[in-house]
């Protein structure tokens, strides 16, 4: 078991609170940045794929993990970053400026979903934002031209001074940049006074507002923040699948992004990345599991999404903590061995909240 | 000195008259009780303050400036913190972020630099803890500091709102029923901690309490309310002592 002695405040900010933490994720780092080096092509793709998930899901994560407003509508945003990068492009903005001009486009349209839907939570706020889903779909398909409608819209191929960005190798590189870049820019946010904040909404919005919080500005920024990472990941998305049609981005799709964030373990940027893992390697497992189960079995209809909401549902069963929740754990277990107590993460009683107030 | 004021204020609930036509005036640095029977309307006169409910009637005064028509963070940013009567803490987070988030009014920064997390953000982060330790030092809270609030006992919660609200640093803080819920032991502790905030912090307190050993201990001046009506203001002793007082409590 480790003891880390604090001698400072500082330490408690410091994004990694001691060196063998800085060595694991050195490691990983460097693992991450040489795999081209050892993996084919259709490898690199798919990982790329679960770093622009991991990109789309620190954005939902942020507004359902952290402060409690759940999203049914998150492909909507999505969709917008993937279009606006497509169309940036093609009136000619240089790469990194239509990116970053796709993500703020995003954040922009999701401050202005929050100022109606601000007075909802939970099952009408998921509605709400269903509805906005749908309304996002009606409008790509007709306006057409801008997006194409139907027929859809080429992405223009992706290029900066004179490097193409669209080879395997070098989008797998760029989707692992940008996800570092939003994974910091994430954490810089939980650990200053903004993040707090949406973390006092979630709690408690009476109290929030009591500690000064401003609930509508703290919940627009939640949303436009949530939309702005959903839709510099669509930006990429949009690269990764090329040609962009209104039904890339369906219901399914939002229900995916919501499960992503749910089984990687909510309220924790871990989560994120465990939930993306596992959300874009599951088809590749399930299709080669489906080589060694009998045809019987491999040929029944529906199978892939059966497994995936088995799974789901015993996630929310067993481990409503999420993939992240069971991994500390996991390490609790060892590190503490063998004084571990089960009742440590014993879901604990609430209190009755005062209902004066409500 | 006045520090706040409340003119004539009344609020009703469809038929029922929560508050009627109360004033007060309570002076800078003093502990100014609330006591009433249940339903007296004293945690009513709080929400009130705190901008939870519309005044119907009157005016609310805090330091010459009519607050009546605050946005609800804005009273926090006059400098009016406050607790509650069955706590209102985020559960979710340790005793110590709650202690960062009473912090939150004395932000300067704006989102960019935080999500930068610029060196004038770091300064800020630490001044915050600075501020929160200095707290837990003097309400002892050392050994709860990385607890998650889900797993703490009652008495220690009611504590730590009223350290999230001193973290606030606030002129003015409003305890409601703070020795609900504790044992006698913890009330006693309770009443130091009164002392301390009024006399060493020179934070003026308007406590909402049921404990009357606690308020003649710890107050200066006591107003007693019934069914949402002024009964009357006076020393803990005076007010013990009014015959429309032991009216309210005993009956005729």
């Amino acid at each position: 078991m480790r003891f880390i002695r604090k001698t400072r405040y500082a330490q408690d900010i410091a994004l990694f609170r001691h060196n063998g933490q800085r060595f694991w994720y050195a490691l990983l780092g460097v693992l991450v940045v040489a795999a081209p080096l050892a993996l084919d092509d259709f490898y690199l793709g798919e990982m790329a794929q679960v770093y622009i998930y991991a990109i789309a899901g620190i954005g939902l994560m942020i507004l359902v993990g952290y402060t409690g407003l759940v999203s049914l509508g998150h492909a909507a945003f999505l969709a917008i970053g993937a279009y606006a990068q497509a169309w940036l492009l093609t009136r000619g903005w240089p790469f990194p400026l239509a990116l970053g001009g796709a993500a703020l486009l995003t954040a922009a349209t999701g401050a202005a979903v929050a100022l109606p839907v601000m007075r909802m939570t939970g099952i009408y706020l998921a509605v709400a934002t269903l509805a906005f889903a749908v309304i996002v779909e009606q409008v790509i398909v007709h306006w057409a031209s801008v997006t194409g409608g139907f027929s859809g819209m080429l992405v223009p191929g992706a290029d900066f001074a004179g490097m193409d960005l669209a080879s395997p190798r070098a989008f797998y590189w760029l989707c692992l940049g940008v996800l570092a870049a939003a994974l910091l820019l994430a954490a810089n946010l939980l650990r200053s006074p903004s993040g707090r904040a949406l973390v006092a909404v979630r709690d408690s919005e009476v109290s929030a507002a009591s500690m000064g919080i401003h609930l509508i500005r703290t919940k627009t920024l939640a949303f436009g923040l949530s939309a702005g990472f959903t839709g510099l990941g669509g930006a990429l998305f949009a690269h990764k699948i090329g040609y962009l049609a209104p039904d890339a981005f369906t219901l399914q799709l939002s229900i995916m992004l919501l499960l992503m964030v749910v089984v990687g373990g909510l309220g924790s940027l871990h989560g994120v990345v465990f939930g993306a893992v596992f959300i874009g390697l599951l088809p590749q497992g399930l299709a080669l599991l489906r080589d060694t189960v009998p045809p019987a079995v491999a040929q029944i209809p529906g199978l892939e999404p059966g497994v995936f909401g088995a799974i789901l549902v015993l996630v929310l069963i067993y481990e409503p903590q999420g993939m992240y929740g069971r991994w500390c754990k996991i390490r609790a277990y060892f590190s503490e061995f063998p004084l571990y107590r089960r009742a440590t993460y014993k879901r604990q009683k609430r209190y009755l909240r005062t209902e004066r107030l409500q | 000195m006045s520090l706040f004021q409340a003119e004539h204020i009344a609020v009703s609930f469809g038929g029922v008259k929560a508050v009627q036509d109360v004033s007060f005036t309570v002076h800078s640095g003093e502990v100014f009780s609330i006591v009433g029977p249940n339903g007296a309307g004293k945690t009513t006169i709080f929400n009130l303050i705190s901008r939870i409910h519309d005044v119907d009637a009157g005016r609310l005064l805090f330091d010459g400036d009519d607050i009546t028509r605050l946005p609800r963070h804005g009273v926090a940013e006059r400098g009016i913190a406050r607790t509650f009567q069955n706590t209102e803490l985020f559960d979710g987070e340790t005793v110590l972020n709650n202690l960062l988030i009473g912090c939150h009014v004395h932000r300067r920064t704006g989102l960019l630099a935080e999500l930068a997390f610029l060196p004038s953000v770091r300064r800020q982060e630490l001044g915050f803890r600075r501020t929160a330790e200095e707290v837990i030092d003097l309400l002892k809270l050392q050994h709860y500091r990385d607890h998650l609030i889900a797993g703490l006992p009652y008495g220690v919660r009611k504590l730590v709102e009223v350290a999230r609200a001193l973290c606030m640093r606030p002129r003015l803080l409003l305890l409601d029923e703070p020795s609900s819920g504790l044992n006698p032991e913890e009330t006693e502790d309770l009443g130091f901690w009164l002392d301390d905030i009024n006399a060493e912090l020179g934070i003026t307190v308007i406590m909402v309490e049921h404990d009357m050993g606690l308020v003649s201990r710890a107050s200066h001046r006591v107003m007693a309310l019934a069914d949402g009506a002024l009964l009357t203001i006076g020393t803990p002793a005076e007010v013990q002592r009014h015959p429309d007082v032991l009216r309210a409590y005993l009956g005729d």
